[in-house]
């Protein structure tokens, strides 16, 4: 099972650094789980969220607080030990013995395993009241926290014998002789024997004669934890875990085979470590879908990737389809933006005009003259949820942060390959390929009467795009290739202009430019369709640099787009053959169905500008093919665009750090 | 994947039908008098049990959490309402 990083040692950055530091339990307990997974979030030091790392975080949280504190300072005889937030703080039994200080480690928190010299049996069963329904079904929803409904009178009675057992919460000891440090969230301590109890989620692994079991990466954090308690000196043999969706204890005890592949683990961990060498993922593993960094890792993604050539079986839809949350789009002015609770509040003249739901998005964005208060950009920035601005025109300024990704090996890579000049073109040469061959497609879908010669031109273009010699050539290419292609732009729009400019008279002629095109210009745009595809590349752009960012590339330094101040280059890059699939095809889309309308749009001198109501229907019909899906020509499955974009961000990160050796340019079959 | 829920509670003390009002706020439209309609992940659900267990009283208060099925394939029927009219948005984006 997948812990979260819920305690300050596995957070702690300079834990990471140093191969001398010591290693946090948790770290070898995932590297039993799958090496990837450990690389991925200790030394790439990537994290992402599921369900299970949100319920251990739940159910840690509780465990932590059971006694009302972290470092509970007197020893407790509880009578129930089982946490739950709405019981009593559990009232310290009239002290049985002094606890003794043992200054032995220095990460033991004020001492609470020891002062109990009553014999009784270590990690007895029947200290947990709960024990008496080994199977009970009884709860599985374990946010509720009912007292046992049955009490047998053999557990009353075990419970007065073993009264003056010893229970510490969240204690967090270390060894220098094996370099790990652990935290116990509980320690039962009897006499001199103490016995570390782990609490996990969900239900234990039942073996085929129906007792239960650990599966391996708990057993070695139990190892780990009774090595350390020993390393400190203490006696322990054995640790118990206590699965609270089932309220069951299974003790695991610590032999030498278990003791031998935790030691394994722990040097397999700093190997992986220094190494600077991801591990590859693992085969059709049952582990994967239940991996909560399966969408980071991309396990059979990168399989199939890298072993090109061979037969591979299918690929398993691992990843989810879609983002569950969507952008927010701010572009009233005199707009004011304020948080409430869990709720964003946007007033216009001090009336709130619609409350969003701070759980409901994944960006923020901001046209123009909008105020965002401090407590809102801080909530969302602590929520990884990035705010971009653009002008009320629909340029784009760039987006503040909170992406803290801290995986700077993919980004060192960056820049050394960045300055690798075969690699470069290598890279580029794709993606002018791809965004040829995406504007040929573009156009056999879309024309009313595709022009033979042009999607021959595209066709000749892309091919000798890949046997570019520099990016000159490549950009002259990329240049011819887009005048042919916005030549025949104008026949893929279905809309009959209606009022066209200087057409039948109509005074508003000069007011509501059609829709016509004749070649791409730009800053500013002279008629709707340009205005509209402005527009489209401006949000694009910052949904690329959103992804470049979120894998924890740097947006500004390009392979193919040559660095300038200011300029996103990567995301450019990466955006490139999406241009046509997601910015041109929305304008279409929203000019064919009328989503835009040339009342939509007003002319300002030799420029045109989209009215409020214009912008707020186009960003609509971006963000809807943007959530729409498309199926993914290398692994058969369907992303929506979104995911897409991330996706292939990512497959791009494996190319720089050499764990696949093309990079597969998204192209629309 | 989304999931519809319809959460409702009943709570005794005046001082916690705020606060899990004022929680509840935070994950699904207010339907009517303590009756809340979530669209909700599996981590959604987690978290917004989690935090309306902190907040009720578990002697005393309660709160329902019943499942109405996928939010993708929801049914135009799923929700009725006599009188007032009752209407689920359903966009990509949110755009004020
Ligand atoms: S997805 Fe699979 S291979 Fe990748 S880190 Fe998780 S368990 Fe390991």
């Amino acid at each position: 099972m997948i812990q979260p990083i819920d305690d300050a040692d596995s957070i702690d950055p300079s834990a990471d650094q140093d191969p001398e530091e010591l290693l946090p339990a948790r770290m070898i307990n995932e590297l039993v789980y799958c090496p990837r997974l450990f690389y991925l979030m200790h030394v790439e030091g990537q994290f992402a969220e599921s369900i299970d790392t949100i319920g251990g975080t739940i159910l840690h949280r509780r465990v932590d607080n059971g006694t009302g504190g972290l470092a509970p300072a007197e020893p407790c005889a509880t009578q129930s030990f089982i946490p739950s937030s709405d019981e009593e703080p559990v009232v310290a039994a009239p002290e049985p013995t002094k606890p003794k200080k043992r200054p032995k480690s220095k990460h033991l928190q004020p001492a609470t395993l020891f002062g109990d010299d009553e014999n009784t049996e270590p990690g007895n069963d029947q200290t947990d009241p709960d024990n008496t329904m080994p199977d009970a079904e009884t709860e599985s929803d374990d946010d509720t926290n009912d007292p046992p409904r049955t009490i047998h009178a053999r557990t009353i009675h075990a419970r007065t014998i073993h009264a003056r057992t010893i229970h510490a919460r969240s204690v967090t000891l270390s060894s220098e002789s094996l370099g790990v440090i652990a935290k116990l969230d509980l320690a039962e301590a009897s006499g001199n024997v103490v016995t570390p109890v782990d609490y996990k989620r969900g239900r234990p692994k039942r073996m085929a004669d129906g007792t239960l079991a650990a599966w391996d990466p708990e057993r070695v954090q139990i190892a780990l934890q009774v090595l350390v308690l020993r390393d400190n000196g203490y006696q322990s043999d054995e640790g118990v875990l206590y699965f609270n969706e089932t309220r069951q204890r299974v003790r695991v005890p610590v032999d030498d085979e278990l003791l031998a592949l935790t030691r394994s683990s722990i040097a397999a961990a700093r190997r992986h470590r220094e190494s600077g060498q991801i591990p590859p993922p693992l085969i059709s593993s049952p582990k994967c879908p239940r991996c909560s960094l399966v969408g980071i890792c991309l396990p059979e993604e990168t399989r199939r990737l890298a072993t090109a050539g061979q037969p591979i079986p299918q690929v398993r839809p691992l990843v989810t389809a879609r983002d569950e949350r969507r952008p927010a789009y701010f572009s009233t002015q005199g707009m004011w933006i304020g948080k409430q609770g869990d709720l964003l509040q946007a007033k216009v003249e001090g009336k709130v005009v619609q409350e969003i739901r701070m759980n409901d998005i994944n960006q923020i964005n901001l046209f123009g003259n909008i105020q965002l208060s401090t407590q809102t950009i801080q909530t969302a920035l602590g929520r990884d949820v990035p705010i971009g601005y653009f002008t009320q025109k629909g340029y784009f300024y760039g987006v503040s942060g909170g992406l803290g990704v801290k995986n700077i090996l993919v980004r060192r890579q960056q820049f050394r390959l960045a300055d690798d000049r075969e690699f470069c073109l290598d890279i580029a040469r794709a993606l002018v390929h791809g965004k040829i061959r995406n504007q040929r497609t573009l156009l056999m879908r879309n024309h009313r009467e595709p022009d033979a010669t042009s999607l021959r031109d595209l066709k000749r273009y892309a091919n000798r795009a890949l046997k570019a010699e520099s990016l000159a050539s490549l950009l002259g290419i990329e240049g011819i290739a887009a005048r042919v292609y916005f030549g025949d732009f104008a026949g893929m729009l279905k809309v009959d202009c209606g009022v066209s400019t200087g057409g039948e008279g109509f005074a508003t002629a000069e007011k509501q430019p059609a829709f016509q095109f004749r070649s791409r210009n730009r800053r500013p745009p002279r008629d709707p369709v340009n205005a509209m595809l402005s527009l489209a590349y401006s949000l694009l752009t910052k949904d690329c640099l959103v992804a470049a960012t979120m894998v924890g590339l740097d947006p500004h330094l390009g392979f193919y787009h040559q660095v300038k101040p200011g300029k996103p280059a990567l995301a450019l890059d990466l955006m490139e053959p999406f241009r046509p699939l997601i910015a041109e095809s929305v304008v279409l889309s929203a000019i064919n169905t009328k989503m835009v309308t040339p009342d939509h749009f007003i002319c300002a001198g030799k420029s045109v500008v989209m009215s409020d109501t214009g912008r707020k229907h186009f960003l609509l019909a971006y963000e809807k093919r943007m959530d729409s899906l498309v199926t993914h020509p290398l692994f058969d499955y369907r992303v929506s665009y979104r995911r897409l974009l991330e996706i292939q961000t990512r497959l791009l990160a494996r190319r720089l750090s050499g764990e696949i050796e093309d990079y597969p340019v998204f192209q629309t079959r | 994947m989304r999931r519809i829920y319809l959460i409702t509670y009943d709570v005794c003390d005046a001082k916690r039908l705020r606060q899990i009002f004022k929680c509840l706020r935070g994950w699904g439209d207010h339907l009517q008098y303590s009756v809340f309609e979530c669209q909700l992940t599996d981590a959604d659900l987690l978290r917004c049990k989690a935090q309306m267990a902190d907040i009720l009283h578990h002697g005393e208060d309660q709160a329902l959490v019943i499942d109405l099925g996928p939010a993708a394939s929801r049914s135009e029927t799923l929700v009725q309402a006599i009188g007032k009219p009752y209407s689920a948005m359903a966009a990509p984006c949110f755009v004020v």
